[in-house]
């Protein structure tokens, strides 16, 4: 039984139709198209799949699409500006070479972006707290971290 | 995956009339256990009854008797602004709950309902003396937490019962409660958990209530230990009787986390951690 839904997905307006058994992340990489976001282990584990969903981040590959109703998702498709100017949490990523292989770079940075969003100025405890759920199997966490940490500063100046 | 039916139901009666219509239908709530059974296919479902969007479930009202509708998230509760201060070790053991996006969607009920011996809102509260709110159509009872558990993966709940709030009466004031918890990384299941209140009179216990998680099918409540203290001086000779009773008194298996063994010793251990960081 396919059910109609709409939600606010990077600020606009979609309506897509979904099934009891999809998750939110078939919608967004299947017939949505975004394929920023990445599965990995399906279970909750790798954080890959990280969407924010009205400003908390949340595993989509645990999250039943129907709950997606009217809500707001952000995915990485949404950060970039209008320009396709990277926003200042994916410079730093790439400034402070915080990505090798990229797969888990999209869950990081969404993560990281909840973090700032409702902290602007964390502690290296608060970061990695809040970068748990996220495995990273190239690069390791300092360079994460360190993006993450001068994030956090560039946004401040420009706010 | 096989196919199955999502129904987003918006009152207690409305998820009564869809129970009865699909008896096989399962709850869901945060889903974070329950969605991983079934990508792995443990479950065979008809239907998913998804418990989101009822408002009798959710909201924390904290009084005389504190009430934490069984939809709050976990981490609704490390940020509600009085909990941390009125339960500090519930909001703790919240806070070792797996990750920022297992807490933002996992709710307190989903995680006692999930039944695991591992749960780690369970131990906190079974400390603390919660009582949960079970309802039916035509029934509506509260029991003690402790006699929620009935075994891996089974509580008392008939079919068609729900878990719809969580209930707390207030600690003394000379009560001092810690949650410890032992994991192989800080996201992981606890390999052993354990939780303590202890009220005292000078030297004296006047009341303890000691629980261990992941080391019974059931989150568990040490009675015998409990006994034990009541009105005794805790003395260096006591805390030794104290851990090898914990460590008789429990049933632990090997898994993939943990010896059997190991179990046993870390529970004796973090058990005279536990006494020796509230006695302070």
């Amino acid at each position: 039984m396919k059910t109609e839904i709409s939600f606010f997905l990077n600020g606009s307006e979609v309506a897509v139709s979904v099934e009891g058994h999809s998750r939110l992340i078939d919608i967004l990489r299947g017939p949505l198209g975004q394929t920023g976001t990445k599965e990995g282990c399906g279970e909750g584990e790798c954080g890959a799949c990280t969407v924010i969903v009205d400003g908390r981040a949340i595993n989509s590959c645990l999250y039943p699409a129907l709950e997606a109703e009217g809500k707001n998702i952000t995915t990485i498709e949404g950060l970039q500006d209008l320009k396709n100017k990277l926003s200042a949490i994916q410079q730093a990523f790439v400034d402070c070479g915080a990505i090798q292989c990229g797969f888990c770079t999209p869950g990081m940075i969404i993560s990281a972006k909840a973090l700032l969003d409702s902290n602007p100025n964390p502690s290296d405890e608060e970061i990695r707290d809040a970068l748990l759920g996220n495995l990273c199997r190239c690069t390791g966490y300092v360079q994460i971290v360190e993006a993450v940490k001068q994030a956090a500063i560039k946004l401040k100046d420009t706010s | 995956m096989r196919g199955f039916d999502y129904f987003k139901p918006r009152s207690l009666n409305e998820v009564w009339e869809l129970k009865e219509k699909t008896p096989d239908a399962r709850f869901i709530s945060g889903g974070t256990d329950l969605m991983v059974q079934i990508k792995n296919q443990e479950l065979c479902l008809e239907a998913l009854v998804s418990l989101r969007s009822i408002p009798e479930l959710s909201g924390v009202e904290v009084g005389e008797v504190t009430r934490i509708g069984a939809l709050t998230t976990i981490s609704d509760i490390i940020q509600h602004p009085s909990l941390r201060h009125k339960y500090p070790v519930l909001v703790e053991a919240a806070k070792s709950l797996g990750s920022v996006q297992i807490r933002n969607v996992a709710t307190i009920g989903g995680n006692l309902c999930n039944c695991s011996p591992c749960a780690d809102m369970a131990i906190p509260l079974l400390v603390l003396e919660a009582k949960v709110r079970l309802k039916s159509t035509k029934t509506s009872r509260e029991i003690p937490l402790n006699e929620f558990f009935l075994g891996l993966g089974k509580s008392c709940l008939a079919p068609d019962e729900i878990l719809t709030d969580i209930l707390l009466e207030s600690t003394k004031l000379n009560a001092k409660a810690i949650f410890l918890k032992k994991g192989r990384v800080k996201m992981d299941l606890a390999v052993v958990s354990v939780a303590l209140l202890l009220e005292t009179e000078g030297e004296r216990c006047c009341k303890v209530r000691l629980a261990v998680g992941s080391v019974a099918s059931v989150p568990l409540r040490l009675l015998k230990v409990e006994a034990l203290l009541e009105g005794a001086v805790i003395s260096k000779e006591l805390m030794a009787q104290v851990q090898q009773l914990a460590a008789d008194s429990i049933s632990p298996i090997t898994d993939v986390r943990a010896t059997k063994e190991y179990r046993r010793q870390i529970v004796s251990v973090l058990v005279r951690r536990a006494f020796e960081k509230v006695l302070g």
